[in-house]
């Protein structure tokens, strides 16, 4: 259920070189599609059917059941009908006992059904929502980004909660507008033994019933997204000023951010209010024709029984099912609302789940990995940029060699996010080639790449479970086991001091329970656990004390010994340790040299690395 | 598995009569309002009511075979309906106008509330708790109100109005009508017994749910440099059906309750139709009347169990709103008059602190600074940093000890003087969500376009601003253009000018920038900080070594406080930290064969 594919199967040839991960089969790109998006294109047409047919069992079984359930309910008021029929207007006893086993047996089935039918609908429902939010998460977390830049987590989190359990209310609104057109039914039949021209009237008013719904049901539609989206630019603003509570409270900006609060929740409360009337308007023409519906068939069913064509108990029958049709008849129109509102939750999610990624995949004229073996012994790996051009960054050559700690110390920040983001597989240069012991890395499939050359953010996120959780996230299985002098080489010996359950403290969320410094060095320690060929670190001492950071920059370069290594970095504590410093400055290198050798020759390295 | 969700680790929770007090008090503006939806549900229902009169009266003119008298019951029905459309349209738009705005001040109220809670009292219960009540929390309240409220008025008053129109046709009906209430109030017992846990498991399972989304797609740049994907897509598929499996248990449980909710109605259907065959029999009633009384009956089942089962969406809500509540009821800070202030010096005594009850984390620390004066504190990683700057910026308040600044004690301060005292710039950079202006104007609404440009050109940020897409007002922050970490400390820098505090506090505020950016944001800081009393938590000893002063801060004891040359010559913790930081440098020879550098340490 959770494994996310998409609606149209791919076109082309799968790529060969994937790695099995959960996200690789919502790839289609063929050889000669360099540039264009490989993700179908989805709408919210096609992810409502998505949810529709991927729970078709359960929608199948709910509306097979909630029927049962509307006829049963159905063939009370014909009960009714009949017993006053047959025994209260004749006074018969032994009647009376018979008609009420018949309405109690009826309340079994009636009871029954209802059960089956609300618990094969949940399951229907929830079902679609999960579907949906795996398929979100799945978007979201896809090794070729795109998704999640420009919108809140929190929206993020409110499309794959909200709006996917929306989307599956679709079948909910489905099996009962099926279960209402049943009860609809039986009402025909019977009502068809007394009179043609009364069925007639109440199918007639149905469809007019039906039709009219439906047109109601697009002003609602419009203004339902306006609610939704007001309401989560409100909600998105409260989530974002208390992120940033503590930054906000050291300069005292309550005030003024509870006023920006205030109008966001102003503009939802307007667009709720007309939301609310819309609603009430569908709900009420509902209400006004279902009422309409009844008077007339009133009408009819009354005129023949006082002319004598039918009997008072077809009368009163004619008239208990009339009332009983209120209630499918609201099912079959509550379909027309809720398919606006699953509507709109399902655009929202085509339109993340359509975001282009941000790295175009190639077919590789390689195959990656060829001439690399698995395991800890593989020969360390040599990384080139040959005339890289991203953003300011012109024409840039860079090697890492095999084996070196390499230091790079870039004088323009921007320049530093390009150039790591191309390394990172975040972003495609816009020219030049990014070479991996010869292989071309923007052929290779992200997660291919990453395996290889493992970009450490340096706003890297701690997830939630222990500090050891954390560090051993992405060690690779086969190497397992010591961690100790990683621990010592990231600068964490002191943790299990000052931790009261060491390395085996539970992290909140984001690791907010740790200091800035041990946030760092915890995920530092995770980039160095999982022993990449080609590891790139960015600023990975900014927020630790002097002598650790010197105890970290000399755990370095003893823990990578013979692995390839760049740290882009000012520290000169850092610099210091590096076998040698390449100088990125106006968008091309300028210098390259040691530490010592730059520190003591170069004026514009001394202003850029000491200050 | 969450511990931490339950019990005392969470934001207070305001209790039933809280609750309604505060409802009240929200609800009394539009008392007006309120009395007209009392008329219009009263109306709407009366309407309802002539429906089964007029029936019975059709099926009495069929029994009489008189065509003619079928008409005008009939035109009354017609009549009804559209009334009754009419009423409803009216009533749940009152509902609206009556709730909505009620709904709005209280989420608003909330968020003043959270944003003037204790930085330490947030940070305590995580912000998940606080996020999950303005967001999860509203949402919930607001469905009640739209859907749950007016459903749930309107059959409280048909049940109501039903009854009395059954006693009209004859008492006896209304008497053996009461036989279904027993088993009514069983189901309800029965129900209520267990509905907590059911529904509290479900509540738990989502919210884990949403904290592993939130996890995942916060971090999802993390999670892709990793390669840890599926392994969140695993925990996410895992929290996620597990709350599907709970949603399950729930309808499971509530059939079950609908399945007792059914025993009753056949038992006070039998129990009508029975009595009308007796009474008809009797001749104390016609046939029409028992079959009125029969669909008089039959309508209750569709109120009675809108309100049975929109208990628990009802408890749902009291329970959401008492969460609201419980946080917009939290005393507003006291708004003290506003205090003389006199010069802006610093004077912390003998302060204690601890974020848990048994891991204190300042033992016993002093600190001083005069006017104008520039105190840096250094120290390891862990030693208390950070907390001893947000004690100062009085964000926490010390256990024990004393904080002063500008001679007034810190708790003294009201928000107002608090802020136009001390600003401090936090380690962890935010850059608020929406045109960069408008972060700019949170620290001062009133700022002029000459202010903004001003302090951007001060914090050395104006270069940038202008480049930027649409210059000030580009939309910043996530979701937006995002900014360097240099920039986004530029821009706290911005604000500190904006709020123009005689006092502040940095805290490592140049860290996150690298060299290059930080000497940039330290030369902008001087700008910026010129004749201001300033505490630095420095990690650049460049920055303590230009102070006036030096406080070593190790394991939340001050272990030394001197001057930069004092501290060097004793030879101390800061020496052997200013030895590393400098060996680096060029004041040292270097040594230019890597493998030695191991050894250099030792030696320090």
């Amino acid at each position: 259920m959770s494994a996310p594919t998409v609606d149209t199967p791919p076109t082309g040839n799968p790529p060969t070189d994937n790695p099995p991960t959960a996200a690789s089969t919502v790839q289609a790109s063929a050889a000669g599609s360099a540039t264009a998006p490989s993700v179908a294109v989805h709408s919210a047409g096609s992810v409502l059917r998505r949810a529709r047919r991927g729970q078709l069992r359960h929608v199948s079984a709910s509306s097979t059941f909630l029927s049962c359930h509307q006829v049963a309910e159905a063939l009370v008021p014909i009960t009714i009908g009949l017993a006053v029929d047959r025994a209260i207007a004749t006074g018969d006893g032994a009647s009376m006992l018979r008609w009420l086993a018949v309405l109690l047996g009826l309340f079994v089935a009636l009871t029954c059904a209802m059960r089956w039918g609300f618990r094969a609908n949940l399951r229907a429902v929830q079902g679609a929502g999960h579907d949906l939010r795996m398929l979100v998460a799945d978007r979201v977390l896809d090794p070729r980004g795109g998704a999640s830049a420009d919108q809140l987590p929190g929206q993020f989190v409110a499309l794959a909660t909200a709006d996917a359990l929306k989307v599956g209310m679709f079948n909910y609104a489905l099996a009962m507008a099926i279960s209402g057109i049943a009860g609809v039914g039986v009402a025909v039949v019977v009502l068809a033994r007394f009179s043609l021209s009364l069925t007639g009237l109440v199918v007639a008013g149905t469809l007019l019933l039906m039709v009219i719904t439906h047109f109601l049901g697009r002003p609602l539609e419009r203004r339902s997204a306006t609610e939704r989206a007001t309401m989560a630019a409100a909600t998105g603003l409260a989530a974002d000023l208390i992120a940033g509570l503590r930054v906000l409270k050291g300069f005292g900006g309550e005030r003024p951010a509870v006023e920006r609060y205030r109008t966001a929740s102003q503009r939802a409360l307007a667009a709720t209010l007309r939301a609310a009337a819309a609603e009430s308007t569908i709900r009420a023409v509902a209400v006004a024709l279902a009422g309409g519906l009844l008077a007339v068939v009133t009408l009819g069913a009354g005129r023949l029984a006082a002319g004598g064509s039918i009997s008072i108990g077809a009368l009163i029958t004619a008239v208990g099912l009339a009332q009983f049709l209120v209630d499918p008849l609201n099912r079959i129109t509550g379909f027309g609302a809720q398919r606006a509102q699953s509507l709109a939750s399902a655009g929202r999610i085509a339109a993340v789940l359509n975001a282009p990624p941000a790295v175009a995949e190639r077919a590789p004229t390689v195959p990656a990995g060829a001439d690399r073996q698995a395991g800890p012994d593989r020969p360390a790996s040599r990384l080139r940029l040959e005339k890289v051009t991203v953003g300011s960054v012109r024409d840039l050559d860079l090697e890492v060699r095999a084996g070196e700690l390499l230091g790079v110390v870039v004088a323009d920040p921007h320049e530093a996010a390009a150039v790591l983001g191309v390394l990172a597989r975040d972003a495609d240069p816009e020219s030049g080639a990014l070479l991996l012991d010869g292989t071309a890395v923007t052929d290779l499939h992200p997660d291919t790449a990453r395996e290889v050359v493992l970009v450490a953010p340096h706003d890297a996120v701690l997830f939630e479970g222990t500090v050891l959780d954390n560090i051993r996230s992405a060690t690779p299985a086969e190497t397992g086991g010591e961690l100790g002098p990683v621990v010592t080489a990231a600068g964490l010996d002191d943790l299990t001091e000052v931790l009261a359950e060491g390395l085996h403290t539970r992290l909140r969320s984001g690791g907010t329970s740790l200091s800035g410094g041990q946030r760092q060095r915890v995920a530092l320690a995770r980039a160095l656990a999982a022993a990449a060929p080609v590891l790139v670190l960015h600023e990975p001492t900014t927020a630790v004390d002097s002598l650790t950071e010197r105890r970290i920059a000399e755990g370095l370069r003893r823990l990578r010994g013979g692995l390839s290594t760049v740290c882009v970095t000012s520290s000169p504590a850092v610099l210091a340790c590096c076998d040698r410093v390449v100088v990125l400055d106006g968008g091309t290198v300028t210098t390259e040299g040691t530490h010592a050798d730059l520190v003591h020759t170069n004026p514009r390295y001394r202003e850029l690395v000491l200050a | 598995m969450r511990e931490e969700h339950s019990g005392d680790g969470l934001l207070p929770t305001a209790s039933a009569g809280e609750t309604w007090r505060y409802l009240l008090r929200l609800l009394r503006p539009r008392w007006a309002l309120g009395v007209l939806t009392v008329l219009a549900l009263t109306a709407g229902t009366c309407l309802q009511l002539i429906v089964p009169r007029a029936l019975g009266w059709v099926v009495d003119a069929a029994i009489d075979g008189d065509r003619g008298a079928v008409l005008w019951p009939v035109q009354v029905l017609v009549i009804v309906a559209v009334g009754a459309a009419v009423l409803l349209v009216v009533t749940r738009v009152l509902i609206a106008l009556v709730a909505e705005p009620a709904l709005a001040s209280l989420r608003e109220d909330v968020l003043e509330r959270a944003l003037h809670l204790p930085a330490g009292e947030v940070e305590r219960t995580g912000s998940g708790d606080l996020v999950a009540r303005i967001s999860g929390d509203v949402e919930v309240v607001t469905t009640a109100i739209r859907t749950t409220v007016p459903t749930l008025a309107m059959s409280v008053f048909l049940v109501w109005m039903t009854a009395v129109g059954l006693a009209a046709i004859d008492w006896r009906f209304a008497v053996v009508a009461l036989l279904a209430v027993p088993t009514d109030i069983y189901a309800l017992r029965w129900y209520l017994r267990r509905s907590r846990s059911v529904f509290a498991a479900q509540r738990v399972a989502e919210g884990a749910r949403a904290q592993q989304l939130l996890d995942s797609i916060g971090g999802a740049d993390t999670v892709r440099a990793f390669r840890l994907g599926p392994r969140h897509l695993r925990l996410t598929a895992q929290r996620s059906e597990a709350a599907v499996d709970c949603a399950y248990a729930a309808m499971h449980f509530r059939t079950r309750f609908w399945g007792r909710m059914h025993l009753s109605e056949a038992i006070g259907v039998a129990a009508v139709l029975a009595t009308g065959f007796y009474l008809v029999r009797d001749g104390a009633v016609t046939v029409g009347a028992a079959t009125a009384a029969a669909f008089y009956f039959s309508r209750l089942f569709e109120p009675v169990n809108m309100i049975l089962m929109m208990i628990d969406t009802t408890q749902e809500a009291g329970a959401a709103l008492s969460r609201l509540v419980g946080v917009a009821r939290v005393a507003p800070p006291p708004a003290p008059e506003r205090a003389v202030l006199g010069e802006p010096a610093v004077q912390v005594r003998d302060v204690h602190f601890a974020y848990a009850d048994d891991h204190e984390v300042l033992h016993g620390v002093d600190l001083a600074a005069r006017p104008g004066q520039r105190v840096a504190v250094v120290g390891a990683s862990g030693a208390g940093k950070t907390t001893l700057a947000n004690i100062v910026a009085g964000l926490h308040p010390a256990a024990s000890g004393e904080v002063r600044l500008a001679g007034l004690p810190v708790g003294q301060l009201g928000p107002d003087d608090l802020r136009t005292t001390v600003a401090l710039v936090t380690q962890e950079v935010h850059v608020f969500a929406g045109p960069l202006v408008d972060d700019l104007r949170l620290a001062r609404p009133d700022a002029s376009a000459a202010d903004i440009d001003h302090a951007l050109a001060q914090a050395g940020a104006a270069s940038w601003v202008a480049a930027l897409p649409s210059a000030e007002r580009t939309v910043v922050g996530r979701g937006g253009h995002r900014l360097t970490p240099t920039q986004a400390q530029e821009l706290a820098l911005a604000r500190l000018l904006l709020v123009d505090a005689p006092i502040v506090v940095l805290d490592e505020a140049t860290a996150e920038a690298g060299s290059a950016g930080a000497r940039r944001l330290e030369l902008a800081a001087e700008r910026a900080l010129d004749g201001r009393t300033v505490i630095t938590v420095a990690h650049r000893l460049t920055q303590a070594a230009s102070a006036d002063r030096i406080l070593v801060l190790d394991r939340g004891r001050v272990v030394e406080n001197g001057s930069h040359d004092d501290l060097v010559a004793a030879g101390g913790q800061y020496a052997r930290m200013w030895s590393a930081w400098s060996s680096a440098g060029a004041t040292d020879p270097q040594p230019t064969d890597p493998a030695a550098a191991p050894a250099a340490h030792g030696a320090a």
